[in-house]
């Protein structure tokens, strides 16, 4: 390890501070429970976002009319609401659903011998939508002008409240990861502001004999960064291996998306976290420690 | 070299020096006496820069210090020798590494001075003692660890606070013959002690200056040895 450190930072001699104390271990233990609750909350907040998706892509692109009333059963009523619709633009297909499809979506009611003709049930027809769809409100007044009783519904009471959920999701997400960054981060700064505390002589010392607070504050910063990166991919394998671990949910049908994005992508997300531990950690620890190192003369 | 006007120093409020004006030249000799307390070391702490003045003016090397950077400050340290009363040496270190600290922070090439640095630390007769940690040696050794340490950059500037404060008097005389030999290669050289006998072993090998402190202040016009 000392070998690799010293190749990538030129690192020659003795550490400048004594490897000894409490903050080196914490330091690691920190970042390890950090980049530990990180790939929790990116797994969730992705798979969250993942599943909203997934629900909505189920309820775009379609659309259902229901002719409702006495004329639902004539053919004719059915065929002035395909002709509306053909000449609606921002809609790419429709197709009445026939008898048998609508005893299907009844059987859970009615059972399977229903008498479907004597029922005063809506008929249904599926719209494909081209794009964005159509102006909902004017075909809707439209419809209503020409088959009085029929309704468009392009899935909107659903759709509102799955987006809302998904953007609900993803900001809860968001602040998890904020809050796991801050925490990180203060824990880095109180790490770094110990070890200085604990080695004020060491640090006057090499201030005297003509050290520079660059080089004082690396010999911190390296070690305070290393110590973050091992703890953060530690932390950030565990939690994906635990994760990686558990049963395939999507079997049990509670969830059905993938929970990590494959092999390869999951190994990027580990390797992303143990870089953000070690970036959050250098960044506070530089900051901090130059602050503390200028109470120094 | 050095040039103290008027300078004074309190702790906290509480004045130690006062109205001190010093000139030391270049290649000279100083004794600075005084009795314990009378500010021996906080007027050395001015000169390596530990404290800075709270008024009068204050030259080094041509510079103020007073207006100095951080970055300015450390660079005149490097011109400067220090041994601490306390010797200062890292505990986590060995004799060599204590040694070459000056020449690792100034940021030099350990190739360049690793023979440099083997042949002070035999100089000042610690070969067996290059890879000892601090706490393995004895006050004499460490007393010489710091004085070499406090030489191997060359430094324009040595001051010596009490460097024979925890030796027997043969080592003092090896630690003062030591200074009086750094001297003759041109440094300019200020040995704080309150140890008469020191100063009397000097009389005839050194051309030396003493400055009294007393009440705060240096007493001008102090005899040549
Ligand atoms: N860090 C400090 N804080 C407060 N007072 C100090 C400090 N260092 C020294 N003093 C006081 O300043 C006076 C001069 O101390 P010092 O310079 O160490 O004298 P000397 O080296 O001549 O024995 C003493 O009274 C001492 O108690
Ligand atoms: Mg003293």
């Amino acid at each position: 390890m000392r070998r690799i450190l010293r190749l990538i930072f030129g690192v020659t001699g003795p550490p400048i501070v004594p490897t000894t104390g409490w903050s080196a271990p914490l330091t690691l233990l920190s970042a390890l429970c950090m980049s530990f609750l990180a790939v929790l909350t990116i797994v969730a907040g992705l798979a969250a976002t993942r599943l909203a998706a997934e629900w909505r892509a189920d309820l775009t692109g379609v659309a259902t009319v229901r002719i409702a009333g006495i004329e639902a059963s004539d053919p004719a009523t059915v065929e002035k609401v395909q002709e509306i619709l053909r000449t609606t633009p921002g809609i790419a297909a429709v197709r009445p659903l026939t008898d048998e499809e609508q005893h299907a979506l009844l059987e859970p009611w009615f059972g399977t011998e229903a008498p479907l003709a004597d029922l005063p049930v809506p008929r249904l027809v599926d719209v494909r939508l081209d794009g964005a769809g159509p102006d909902a409100a004017a075909l809707q007044r439209r419809l209503d002008l020409e088959v009085p009783g029929t309704v468009y519904d392009d899935h909107g009471a659903w759709r509102g409240p799955l987006a809302d959920a998904a953007a609900g999701l993803r900001r809860l997400a968001l602040g998890a990861m904020l809050a796991v960054l801050l925490a990180a981060a203060a824990m880095v700064a109180l790490a770094a502001r110990a070890t200085l505390a604990g080695n004020l002589e060491v640090i006057r010392t090499v201030r005297l004999v003509g050290g520079e607070d660059r080089f004082i504050a690396g010999a911190f910063i390296r070690r305070i960064t290393s110590r973050a990166f091992a703890g953060g991919a530690i932390g950030a394998a565990l939690g994906l291996l635990m994760i990686g671990g558990l049963p395939d949910l999507a079997a049990t049908g509670i969830l059905d998306v993938p929970l990590l994005p494959g092999r390869f992508g999951t190994a990027i997300m580990g390797g992303l976290v143990a870089l953000g531990a070690t970036v959050v950690a250098l960044l506070t620890a530089q900051v901090s420690i130059r602050l503390a190192l200028r109470t120094i003369l | 070299m050095v040039e103290l006007e008027e300078a004074c120093f309190s702790y906290d409020g509480r004045p130690v020096l006062r109205d001190l004006s010093v000139t030391l030249e270049p290649g000279s000799f100083h004794f600075l006496t005084g009795p314990s307390g009378a500010g021996k070391t906080t007027f050395l702490k001015l000169l390596y820069l530990e404290h800075l003045p709270d008024s009068g003016s204050f030259t080094l090397f041509g510079d103020n210090p007073v207006e100095a950077t951080r970055r300015e400050i450390t660079l005149l340290r490097r011109r400067i020798g220090v041994v601490f009363q306390d010797f200062r040496l890292l505990e986590h270190m060995t004799v060599a590494e204590n040694i070459a600290l000056p020449l690792r922070v100034a940021g030099r090439d350990p190739q360049g001075y690793a023979n440099d640095v083997a042949e002070l630390v035999r100089w000042v007769g610690l070969g067996q003692h290059m890879d000892a940690l601090p706490r393995q040696l004895s006050a004499g050794e460490k007393q010489r660890t710091a004085i070499a340490r406090a030489v191997i950059n060359s430094p324009d500037l040595i001051l010596a606070d009490e460097p024979t404060g925890n030796v027997d008097p043969d080592m003092g005389g090896r630690i003062l013959r030591l200074l009086i030999e750094l001297n003759g290669l041109g440094k300019t050289v200020v040995v704080a002690t309150h140890d008469l006998s020191l100063i009397r072993a000097a009389r005839g090998t050194v051309g030396a200056r003493i400055l009294r402190l007393a009440g705060g202040t240096i007493t001008q016009g102090a005899g040549e040895l």
